[in-house]
């Protein structure tokens, strides 16, 4: 009976045992294998003036997927040194961008391209860079931390470290379910997409809140009117590329990428060509944001000028002919058909060229660049990248 | 006047009054044309579908215990969910219902109102996280105790833009000769001057302003017309009043009128300024809808002496078949003209006015067309959709007051998509039998601020 006893005790043991390990195992499946239920961003709106936007049917947008990309965005484990971030080219207090005229990664070059700003980038682009050579926000995400004189990360390594790092495993966990390339991406990405600048004197004046000056009213109108010297209308030709001013860009395929006369044909850079391979793109990149460009010099793709004035005058005085020069450019001179002399040129005055810098300079959206919302997560003693 | 006659003359009063008409927030941009690129980024962009979502404004039937509302519908043939409403805001304390849309240059969305309590209004819109349209608001604009707006119109006089309102009720529903026209600021939406002339108070012979509704601008000029008082009793109009922008003083009426059809004044109702930045090269003259009349009337312009010609009949609806002219809208070549008997649009070739040359076939709607949207479909077709109801009317049978279909019969509750080219009819949605609600106008679309109006 004893016998039989123990060998009962010793049955429960076991079978309770197996329960037990079952039990784990079944929990630990939950625990992998159920996927995350992160939480829809709340109280987002974005203004109906900008236009339809779409945000990737597989990378909502959601609470949990913003705060991973804000840390990943400004965490400096994403190079391969951990010496930049994100953040490094693009800082908050300049829209996002980095006061220079061509960015310096980990290698310590001077990069190709003038760090471009990052606002409102749900609206339009199909085409990301200056020569649009990635076709959407989670891809463009991680090409620079793979780029060997941007960040020089290897993804696996990336991936790596954060799995061994105390806090992204939880926010990743939240986020997506797993730490990947492809995560990491997404997290960015929809951190990117959160970065709406929409109060900006501008934006006040589109929602009727407050009147432009005389002098804002008078660059406004040059900055929407194409000349039409039939009825007298001057125009500074600037909505003709810059449609879409206050967004990030054109969504039409290659729209929204032009020549705007920086150089004469034998000095044309690629552009676009790189992304089409087609000979008639080259010298195109694409049309930016004037959304706080008050804020973002230098300007153009190579950050040639250094200010708002400078770009004016290439305007008004410095297109370079060449084959791919935007014929919107080379149509509008402000001056009679018969007029001697004519060559490509706005042929603004003065006071008309300061008028549309004043106009461009209500375009800065001061809560934009201090919303703590898109600002540094990290407690600056720690990692930061302030 | 017999009884059956005055029924009649009550049934067309009250389709008259409730019945609005044109705005000018697209082709007014002459002056503004700027502002759609300026303030709709989207306005070139792929709108991911939204060009066929309709921006409505629906009435609630007392007995069928539905609200009034703003509303987004699916107005794609091709698409699954075609009539379907996407978004929805009701407006519970505003009764009578919202009128008329019109988006501002600037990309804010406005709506006239039948209630002389709220008269005015700004919807506000946005868009959530997955980019969805949002009606978020709609909020009443003080207007000075001007009631029963109808049309809006933005316009820059001198070098200042402002916003131009019609109230066909004036300073109170109350005056038997009253109406007004308002300028308001068009950022603050403060009024700046009530343009009010009552015929009772400016003495024989002066210009008048009464029961204005449709108005259009060119320069320092602008012509509202005389409709109907908005107790649909009172009186009735037959003139269009020519107001000096200078000034915003009335100057001249010009009485357009000819037969009478059902025997009552013309009742002018809309009236559209074709103007050089409608047509290139045009020389400027007046179009004018005549309600009673039946009639469309153009009006020459010399601009040079800013002198207006004796009134034309262009055409004649006693003749053609059709009654209660209504609305003018345009695309990029063609103007169309709505006839609410018995139920058409008639379109005309943009290059060839003021004259009134035929572009193609009638798109022969529902019995009540009124007012339309243009719009691509998913694959590309172009359609149009028409509007087919005077009044947003419920069911008799359920003792509901505003129910006259018996009298009058255009009142359909219909929107019929039409294929542009040859008006054949591909969809219908019947909002009262769908939604157990009126449909009181379709002329906007959701997609970048986008509105169809003359």
């Amino acid at each position: 009976m004893a016998n039989a006893g123990f060998g009962s005790i010793d049955k429960s043991i076991a079978t309770l045992s197996l329960c037990g390990l079952m039990l784990i195992a079944v929990v630990y499946w939950f625990a992998r294998y159920i996927e995350p239920k992160p939480t829809p961003l709340q109280g987002f709106t974005a203004p109906f003036v900008f236009g339809n936007f779409r945000v990737p049917t597989d990378n909502p947008l959601t609470q949990e997927a913003v705060e991973l990309g804000r840390r990943l965005f400004y965490d400096r484990q994403l190079s391969g040194d951990n010496t930049v971030s994100c953040s490094t080219c693009h800082l908050q207090h300049l829209a996002f961008t980095d006061g220079r005229a061509r960015s310096v990664g980990v290698s310590g070059k001077m990069l190709e391209f003038n760090s471009m700003s990052l606002a409102n980038l749900m609206w339009g682009p199909q085409h990301f860079f200056w020569n649009g050579r990635v076709d959407s926000l989670e891809e463009q995400a991680l090409d620079p931390i793979q780029h060997p004189d941007e960040m020089a990360q290897n993804l696996d390594d990336l991936i790596d470290e954060l799995e061994s790092d105390d806090v992204y495993p939880g926010l990743f966990k939240s986020a997506y379910g797993e730490i990947s390339a492809e995560n990491i991406a997404r997290a960015l990405a929809s951190f990117e997409r959160t970065l709406i600048s929409a109060d900006s004197k501008y934006d006040q004046y589109l929602r009727g809140e407050l009147k432009l000056s005389a002098e804002e009213e008078m660059g406004r109108k040059l900055f929407m009117a194409h000349p039409d010297v039939k009825v007298s209308l001057r125009g500074g030709n600037c909505i003709d590329c810059h449609s879409q001013f206050l967004t990030s860009g054109f969504n039409a395929q290659f729209d929204g990428f032009s020549n705007n006369g920086l150089d004469a044909e034998t000095l044309l850079d690629s552009g676009l060509q790189v992304a089409t391979g087609q000979a008639t793109d080259r010298g195109k990149f694409k049309v930016p944001t004037l959304r706080n460009i008050a804020l973002t010099a230098p300007y153009m793709h190579d950050g040639r000028f250094s200010t708002l004035e400078q770009v004016l005058d290439h305007y008004n005085e410095g297109i370079r002919a060449s084959d791919t020069l935007s014929p919107l450019i080379m149509e509008a001179d402000n001056q009679p058909q018969n007029a001697a002399n004519i060559r490509i040129s706005l042929n603004l005055n003065e006071k008309e060229k300061r008028a549309i810098i004043v106009f461009l300079h209500t375009l800065t959206d001061h809560g934009f660049i201090t919303d703590d919302e898109f600002s540094n997560p990290f407690d600056v003693d720690t990692k930061p990248d302030a | 006047m017999n009884n059956r006659l005055l029924k009649y003359w009550l049934c067309i009063c009250l389709l008259v009054g409730l019945s609005a008409c044109s705005r000018e927030a697209e082709r007014p941009a002459v002056e503004t044309e700027q502002a759609t690129a300026e303030t709709t980024p989207a306005a070139t962009q792929d709108s991911g579908g939204e060009e066929t979502q309709a921006l409505v404004l629906l009435r609630g039937l007392p007995t069928l215990g539905t609200t009034n509302s703003v509303a987004i519908v699916q107005m794609d043939p091709e698409a699954e969910d075609f009539g379907a409403i996407l978004q929805e805001f009701e407006t519970p304390d505003i009764d009578p219902p919202l009128h008329h849309i019109y988006y501002s240059p600037t990309g804010r969305a406005y709506a006239t109102a039948l209630d002389p309590k709220c008269s005015l209004v700004e919807i506000g819109l946005a868009r959530d996280a997955s980019g969805s349209p949002v009606i978020n608001g709609a909020d009443c604009i003080d207007t000075g105790g001007q009631q029963v707006g109808e049309d809006i119109m933005w316009h820059t006089v001198n070098g200042t833009d402002y916003m131009f309102v019609t109230f066909m009720g004036g300073t109170g529903v109350e005056q038997s000769d009253g109406g007004s026209v308002a300028v308001l600021d068009s950022q603050s939406n403060e009024v700046i001057k009530v343009i009010e002339a009552r015929k009772s108070k400016v003495g024989d012979g002066e210009p008048f302003v009464m029961y204005p509704h449709g108005l259009s601008a060119h320069g320092d000029r602008m012509v509202v017309t005389s409709t109907i008082h908005p107790d649909l009793a009172t009186g009735v109009g037959n003139s269009i009043t020519v107001i000096d922008l200078n000034t915003f003083t009335p100057i001249e009426n010009i009485v357009v009128e000819d037969a009478t059809p059902v025997g009552f004044p013309s009742s002018p109702v809309e009236v559209l300024f074709v103007r050089p930045s409608i047509v290139p090269g045009v020389e400027p003259a007046v179009l004018v809808n005549t309600m009673f009349g039946f009639e469309t009337w153009k009006i020459g312009y010399d601009e040079t002496n800013k002198t207006f010609a004796a009134p034309v009949k262009l055409y004649d609806g006693v003749e053609q078949g059709t009654g209660v002219p209504l609305e003018f809208y345009g695309n990029e070549s063609e103007l169309f003209v709505s006839h609410s008997l018995p139920g058409v649009v008639k379109r005309y070739a943009l290059a060839s006015l003021p004259e009134l040359v035929s572009s193609g076939p009638d798109i022969v709607a529902d019995a009540g067309a009124h007012h339309m949207i243009f719009y691509p479909t998913k694959s590309g077709r172009k359609v149009i959709a028409v509007q087919n109801n005077l009044l947003n009317l419920g069911n008799a049978a359920d003792n509901d007051p505003t129910d006259i279909d018996f009298i009058a019969k255009v009142n359909s509750h219909t929107v019929t998509v039409h294929d542009l080219a040859t008006g054949e009819k591909l969809a219908a949605v019947d909002f009262r039998a769908r939604y157990d609600k009126g449909i009181d106008n379709i002329e906007g679309l959701f997609t970048s601020g986008f509105v169809h109006h003359h």
